[in-house]
């Protein structure tokens, strides 16, 4: 069988990552280059009133110390990314002496060496006139905002505060999700290096032309003369999606000095010079008949961000969604407090929200007595409920159907704290996933030589997702070559643009435009045209305007598809079975095994595809057991900055995961029928397990992560 | 009004040592069977004068305080972290790191071929240190269950979480490395 879409197959990449051979931005040897340490801020909110250079400048090799002295005026005012912009955050640190957070870049020293670098910003000494910061929720000195007065919507239909007044059956809960940071491996390194008034940029980028265009703005030079090379990206998880400051910084410091400069930023500082997962705080009311239909749900969300951006996480737009419901009211709140701006990371608006909705879901099961797949199915529907769009297609009950049986559900006693083993108290729950289907505005560039070997182009992204091996099997499917004959070629600004690899919409995007490309290729071959073939081609998908692609070449984004957009609704559906076990005396929580089944279009790569949905799963356990960012509330900073801290799911925390992938083909999402499938595997997983919890224990975990001390008592 | 801070956090007192003068040390480096002599600052790491220096970037700089594992590489064929051995202290011993595990265009040594077999990565950030672990976890015989595999790489972060598919490689791989 020719090579195509389906082909199980190994990656095109990989035998450069297993070699060493893989180049990453840090890994880019630049001749006389020179090397820049960051200082950052040790207080969350204030002013800098003196700083003594001397010492640092006496460092042997210092070559200068960068700060708002001498840096003032250097960057220029962009718009937020929200509001049509490129930066992930509109504070601009260096402009002035005004401190709006922990750790925000202060001063920049640059030396011939890493270890003088180093030495000299330890020595640099700064004064501050420190304000009392507010941290997050209870703080004094917070602003609260409702989304809707920056213009987001706010799902809403019927009444759903009278149908929850008048229903039989009813829950209200609290939910709480915390602040967790993507810590990709790659650490947010930037190198810069001027070549004859063009600026080359080596960065681990999610938007290569979002990062070209961005810097170019802020620096006030041609987009022409920027060029972006980011090739391999070591995880990146939403956090290199917008612009962050440290860019601009390095690339103004390497032009004055007339010489590459290179910064590793170190782990900490990665902490609070991107961005992070908003924590939240969620109120949901949920009401149904005894045969579990709802009739009412409320969700209402807070969530954390800096002072001067409103970024909005905004999952009750997918809460509102994705269950039959006549009566639905939601509402986001903006909690503005003195924090770096936070942003996307996987499964942005999903992940928190569908925990609380979840779990709330699993709280409804047990107050109707009724199984809590069986609530799911009840609750099925072809049409989402705010505006009646029909789903595109929608197979939520196969994936029950299909991750029931793999895990032996029917085997289950609904009585929590009914099963165990030895000394371990066995818990068994489940969740429903959901992400929606993406899909924007792309180019790319195909040529077809007489050998029969074949090129693609596209400034897309494989941020570790299988982006190189998936367009490959596009190709070669469009071309009708084998995938050996393939070379892909992505992540460079000098490429034809390609969206944000973001929202999972890389392979819808990407392998729509090549496969239009390669008809193109084709129709001129059955036309008789010799010779090689390279054909440019654009895609704007259906429910876009056409200047999405100007849009795209200003490094814009032009997302289109999900759950709100024009005339029908279109997402990814699965469901997650965990099992825990939780240990009767020291509330140890194990997860020995967790099914997730999956219907989410037609599958490019198969074993890529896997390895994202187990690499999603094993996300939504870090989500549910480990992951926190710390917080001391008097100083607003953060406290386990590090990853012996910070827990992140380690080999041992990972046992059984088992991954069905339905057949699903939805020619009405787009022509290839392709959905996402990188934010998939974690929605959902995080409840799955809480209520696994539940079941074990008789304790409902409501505040993540769930930590033995929630389970002693 | 809070107390005046100093200095760039709140507990650090300023060093009062004067600085470092400009000095080199001259080392001798045994990476993969070649010799290196290099003239570096002292206090540089085994990772950065393998990446910054020598020019072999395969060992990746993930966290710089040996946390995350990203930096393994082998020395006299024992796993340690390159951002946790000073360069100067390497001398008239062995460093393997990934690119000496298998030739350019050659075939690849056992276990980057179970790791691409099995998908054992996804950014393939953390894959130099994983693989280069494993083949210590199988010599150090750790390797004979799952759960051995699973406890002895755990000192190996990876963010993608390709720990299913890393385990099933090191199972993949074991026999062919306890030959070798
Ligand atoms: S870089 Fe050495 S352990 Fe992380
Ligand atoms: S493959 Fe990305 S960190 Fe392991």
């Amino acid at each position: 069988m020719p090579d195509g879409i389906g082909t199980d197959h190994q990656r095109i990449d990989g035998r450069a990552k297993v070699t060493g051979g893989a180049r990453y931005a840090s890994d880019v040897m630049l001749g006389n280059v020179a090397h820049a340490w960051l200082v950052t801020s040790a207080i969350a909110r204030g002013h800098i009133t003196g700083m003594d250079e001397a010492a640092a400048r006496a460092v042997p090799g210092v070559l200068e110390v960068f700060s708002h002295r001498n840096m003032h005026g250097a960057v220029a005012e962009t718009e937020f990314f929200a509001k049509g912009g490129y930066v992930g955050s509109t504070i601009r640190p260096l402009e002035s002496d005004r401190i709006w957070h922990d750790g925000q870049i202060v001063a920049m020293v640059v030396a011939d060496t890493l270890e003088a670098a180093r030495e000299a910003a330890f020595r640099l000494q700064v004064e501050y006139r420190e304000e009392q910061p507010a941290a997050g929720f209870d703080a004094a000195g917070v602003e609260v905002k409702a989304a809707s007065e920056g213009g987001f919507e706010d799902p809403e239909v019927g009444d759903a505060d009278r149908a929850y007044g008048n229903a039989e059956v009813k829950i209200e809960a609290e939910y709480s999700t915390p602040t967790q940071h993507h810590n990709p491996i790659e650490l947010f390194t930037t190198t810069a290096h001027w070549v004859g008034g063009k600026l080359e940029l080596h960065e681990g980028s999610q938007f290569v032309h979002g990062l070209k265009n961005g810097v170019a703005a802020q620096l006030g030079i041609d987009p022409a003369d920027v060029h972006v090379v980011s090739p391999f990206v070591g995880g990146a998880f939403g956090s290199r999606g917008s612009l962050t400051q440290r860019t601009a910084l390095v690339a103004e410091a390497a032009r004055r000095l007339g010489r590459p400069v290179k910064l590793v930023p170190t782990r900490d500082q990665g902490f609070t010079i991107a961005t992070y997962r908003a924590e939240t705080r969620q109120k949901v009311k949920l009401a149904a008949g005894r045969d579990g239909k709802l009739q009412a749900l409320v969700h209402e969300g807070w969530e954390v961000t800096s002072r001067p951006d409103p970024y909005k996480v905004g999952g009750t737009a997918t809460t509102a969604r994705i269950y039959a419901c006549p009566n639905v009211r939601t509402k986001v709140n903006l909690v503005h407090a003195d924090r770096n701006t936070p942003g996307f990371m996987r499964s942005p608006p999903e992940l928190p929200y569908m925990f609380a909705l979840e779990s709330a879901m699993d709280e409804l099961a047990v107050a109707l007595n009724m199984d809590p797949v069986e609530l799911r199915r009840v609750n099925d529907t072809q049409r989402e409920p705010i505006k009646g769009l029909p789903y595109s297609s929608r197979n939520l009950v196969g994936c029950l159907d299909a991750g029931a049986k793999a895990f032996g559900w029917e085997r289950r006693n609904p009585a929590p704290r009914s099963m165990r083993q030895g000394e371990w108290l066995v818990g068994w729950g489940m969740a429903t996933s959901i992400y929606p289907t993406h899909i924007g505005a792309a180019t790319a560039r195909v040529t077809l030589l007489p050998s029969g070997h074949a090129r693609v182009q596209t400034a897309a992204h494989d941020v570790g997702t299988g982006a190189y091996t998936a367009i490959g099997l596009a190709a070669a499917e469009g071309l009708g070559v084998s995938l050996d004959k393939v070379a892909v070629e992505l992540g460079d600004s000098d490429l034809p643009p390609a969206p944000v690899a973001g929202g999972s919409n890389t392979t819808a995007s990407v392998c729509n435009v090549v496969m239009k490309a390669c008809d193109e290729i084709r129709a001129r071959r059955a036309q008789g045209q010799q010779g090689a073939i390279e054909v440019y081609a654009e895609n704007v998908p259906e429910g876009l305007p056409p200047e999405a692609i100007g849009k795209l070449y200003q490094g814009r984004n032009a997302l289109g598809g999900g759950l709100e957009g024009g005339k029908q609704a279109m997402a990814a559906f699965g469901a997650i079975f965990v099992e825990v076990r939780v240990h009767e005396r020291t509330r140890e929580v194990r997860v020995p095994r967790a099914v997730g089944a999956f219907a989410a279009g037609r599958i490019v790569s198969p074993r890529q595809a896997h390895s994202q949905l187990t690499g999603g799963m094993i996300w939504g356990i870090g989500a549910a057991l480990h992951e926190t960012t710390e917080i001391d509330h008097r100083t607003a900073r953060y406290m386990n900055d590090n990853l012996s801290e910070y827990l992140v799911p380690v080999n041992a925390d990972i046992q059984q995961l088992d991954v069905i992938m339905l057949d699903e083909r939805d020619s009405q999402a787009n022509p290839l029928g392709i959905k996402g499938i990188g934010e998939l595997g974690n929605v959902g997983t995080n409840a799955a397990v809480a209520n696994a919890v539940f079941h074990a224990t008789g304790t409902r975990p409501r505040h993540l992560p769930v930590r033995i001390e929630q389970l002693l008592g | 009004m809070l107390p005046l801070l100093t200095g760039t956090a709140a507990a650090q007192p300023a060093p009062a040592t004067p600085p470092t003068e400009s000095r080199t040390m001259d080392m001798t480096m045994e990476v993969n069977g070649q010799v290196h002599r290099l003239a570096l600052d002292p206090r540089t790491t085994l990772l950065d004068a393998l990446r910054e220096h020598i020019g072999l970037t395969g060992s990746k700089k993930g966290c710089d305080q040996g946390q995350c594992g990203a930096c393994t590489v082998l020395l006299d064929g024992r796993r340690v972290l390159g951002c946790l051995t000073l360069a100067a202290s390497v001398g008239g011993r062995q460093v393997t790191t990934i690119e000496g595990l298998s030739r350019p265009e050659g075939a690849l040594h056992p276990m980057q071929q179970a790791f691409l077999d099995h998908d054992a990565f996804q950014c393939g950030y953390c894959t130099p240190g994983q693989i280069l672990s494993a083949v210590a976890c199988v010599r150090e015989g750790h390797a004979g269950s799952a759960e051995d595999i699973r406890e002895y790489m755990s000192g190996n972060l990876c963010r993608c979480a390709a720990y299913p598919q890393i385990v099933a490689a090191v199972q993949q791989a074991a026999p062919q490395v306890e030959r070798s």
